[in-house]
């Protein structure tokens, strides 16, 4: 005989009430503005989809967008291919590999201002090294004025950082691929290429999903070190979303605008994670990941 | 395919104190199935990695078919090797790994999906041809691995380290024998490691066993198993192992303590290892030879409606086991009786003749 006891709905209670604080009532606060015109506590009134409406026509929005979107691309192709090669000639035991590897996440250990505060000065035209340096060299450089070289900093900065990420994971990813692989490649008279493409990019294939997926999210929140580098200029060429945002809310306190713009933000960034990740694991059925032993 | 010789190959691993191998003498015909075995440790994947060019020989040479290989790089040796488990690339169809290592030596496409084709028929994978290697059961993807081992006609040398661990008990004999028929019908040279004895039997023309980076003997399974050269063959051989007591030859017979359990001639009187088959031996309620106690029996058949197993005794201290009829009791006093002509005599590990041989 089965007994029913109410009291077991109990149980799931903690989760309930952790899933609600960490994210259903931030996100519904959030919504909830997103559909109103607050003035003051007792002056509020719902316009709907407006706020929506307005972000989505707003050329500042769409701009950021395109600036973002542009962005995230640039870093994924190349931090992927760039950390995939750091960690292929990385040693792999020995006393080297571990110094390489200390080496190696030392930016990762960094806090992002302080990143940007180190490229901002290292940049400089006037005395930083980067800077002043490709100024010596007879090129024009001034990425406070110049929009393309406030993006060649800014991606420089964004590799620096980041890349090590994805390298240490390649890396892992590397260790992980039995040495047999490589031992039936080479009596098979396999190429340095064909090793890569048959042994090596498939083994790596669920690491590079993760790294792709977090250097992804993360690009697409990138925040504190265009703020320090170039304060989103020269002009707005280097505002990206969450610049922009803060701008409206902080700065400007439309808070019914800005929510609006954060729930766009927050379902863009859902959007592309879902497609990258689609993506991968489709053709991973095509073609096949590691572990199908 | 290439006759493997191996004079006096020795292999040292940079920085270890000991050869992991030395003294290495075997010569392969060309086309011979041959068996490697020996327990873990014992050096076998040490000597499949020379064979293989994986690992350089520390001293003597290394030649196929007179053509000394030891310092060429593995791509360039014609060796190609099946592993423990389906070593597969992941993105490839069973036609295409087939293809992959006559294409990466010039092969035309046409060709080489021809001699894939071929190959894929002898091994019954025609139908899985355009599937992906690496989704197919365990079973068909070391057949590709074997096939991928087999597809090069100028192949000297298939190397097989445990093909079989990957795959279920019950479908092992199968892959075995398609193993066994494929090389047959191309007259392969195979090199098969195993630390299974069985394996190792009903597969190779002959069988090297490993110990300690020495072979001990190379031979015919039923010459392993009837004339072991050494007392560890005799004891890793069979299940259970060989008999081993240590006996003193003495005035023309063996004693074991102070009972006479054979004759002897022509050894030279001291110490000795005895050796013999349980199935060799029987022990006896009634009947004249020297006296043991039986400890205990285990049952592992029925043949004519009696039991059938391992009878464990007691000698002077030492342990005999014997195959035979199941009709003594654990306490009984019996008499061991053992064929004379198939003793076996060790001195310091090494056969020195058996009786027969001695009384020749």
């Amino acid at each position: 005989m089965r007994r029913w006891d109410n009291r077991a709905w109990l149980g799931v209670l903690p989760v309930v009430l952790i899933v609600a604080f960490s994210a259903v009532v931030p996100l519904m606060t959030v919504v909830n503005y997103s559909v109103q015109d607050i003035f003051d506590l007792n002056n509020r009134l719902f316009v709907g989809f407006e706020w929506y409406r307005d972000t989505l026509r707003d050329p500042r929005f769409l701009e950021a967008l395109l600036r973002q979107l542009g962005f995230s691309a640039l870093v994924l192709a190349i931090e992927i291919p760039l950390g995939i090669l750091v960690a292929r000639n990385l040693p792999r035991r020995g006393a080297s590999a571990g110094v390489w590897l200390v080496v190696l996440a030392i930016p990762l250990l960094i806090p992002w201002n302080v990143v940007g505060t180190i490229w901002q000065m290292f940049a400089r035209p006037d005395i930083g090294l980067l800077g002043a340096g490709v100024n010596a060299l007879g090129l024009d450089f001034n990425f406070t004025a110049d929009p393309v070289d406030a993006w060649i900093v800014l991606l420089m900065m964004d590799v620096w950082h980041w890349t090590s990420l994805v390298a240490l994971l390649a890396y892992a990813g590397l260790a992980a691929i039995p040495e047999p692989y490589y031992q039936a490649a080479e009596l098979d008279g396999a190429g340095r290429w064909q090793v890569f493409r048959h042994v090596e990019l498939p083994g790596l294939k669920p690491v590079l999903l993760i790294a792709g997926l977090l250097r992804l999210m993360d690009s697409l929140m990138i925040y504190t070190e265009p703020f320090v580098l170039t304060g989103g200029g020269p002009g707005s060429s280097t505002t990206f979303l969450s610049q922009h945002l803060t701008t409206m809310a902080v700065g400007q306190f439309d808070l019914g605008p800005a929510a609006a713009f954060s729930v766009l933000y927050f379902l863009v960034i859902l959007l592309l994670c879902w497609l990258f990740y689609t993506a991968v694991m489709r053709s991973e059925d095509v073609e096949g990941g590691p572990g199908g032993h | 395919m290439a006759e493997i010789r191996l004079d006096d190959v020795a292999h040292r691993y940079p920085g270890a104190a000991a050869d992991t191998l030395s003294g290495v003498n075997l010569v392969i015909p060309a086309g011979e199935a041959h068996a490697l075995l020996g327990g873990s440790g014992a050096g076998k994947t040490t000597l499949v990695n020379l064979l293989s060019g994986l690992q350089p020989p520390s001293a003597g040479t290394l030649s196929f078919d007179g053509v000394d290989v030891g310092s060429l790089p593995p791509r360039d040796r014609r060796v190609a090797q099946v592993f423990q488990f389906p070593v597969l690339y992941q993105s490839m169809t069973v036609a295409e790994v087939l293809a992959f290592p006559l294409r990466n030596r010039g092969w035309k496409r046409a060709a080489a999906r021809e001699r894939a084709r071929d190959i894929a028929g002898r091994l019954d994978l025609t139908r899985w041809l355009d599937a992906r290697a690496a989704a197919l059961p365990l079973f068909q993807q070391q057949l590709v691995g074997i096939g991928r081992a087999l597809v090069r006609p100028d192949i000297a040398l298939v190397l097989l380290d445990e093909p079989l661990t990957a795959v279920e008990p019950a479908t092992k004999w199968q892959l075995r024998r398609a193993i066994r028929d494929v090389q047959r019908e191309l007259g392969a040279t195979m090199v098969y490691v195993t630390h299974d004895q069985t394996e190792a039997m009903t597969f190779a023309d002959r069988i090297s066993v490993v110990h300690d980076g020495r072979i001990l003997q190379t031979d015919t399974p039923e010459a392993l198993y009837n004339r072991p050269a050494h007392e560890h063959v005799a004891h890793f051989i069979g299940s259970p192992g060989m008999n081993l007591l240590q006996a003193t030859v003495a005035g023309g017979t063996f004693r074991v303590g102070d009972q006479t359990v054979a004759a002897a001639r022509d050894l030279g009187d001291g110490p000795c290892t005895l050796g013999f088959r349980p199935e060799w031996a029987a022990l006896d309620r009634d009947g004249a030879g020297p006296v043991a106690t039986v400890r205990g029996a285990r049952v592992l058949g029925v043949e004519a409606h009696r039991p059938v197993g391992i009878v464990t005794a007691d000698l002077g201290g030492q342990t005999v086991r014997t195959r035979q009829i199941i009709d003594v009791e654990p306490g009984d006093r019996v008499a061991l009786r053992v064929d004379p002509a198939r003793l076996v005599a060790f001195r310091d590990g090494v056969r020195v003749a058996t009786v027969e041989a001695a009384r020749a």
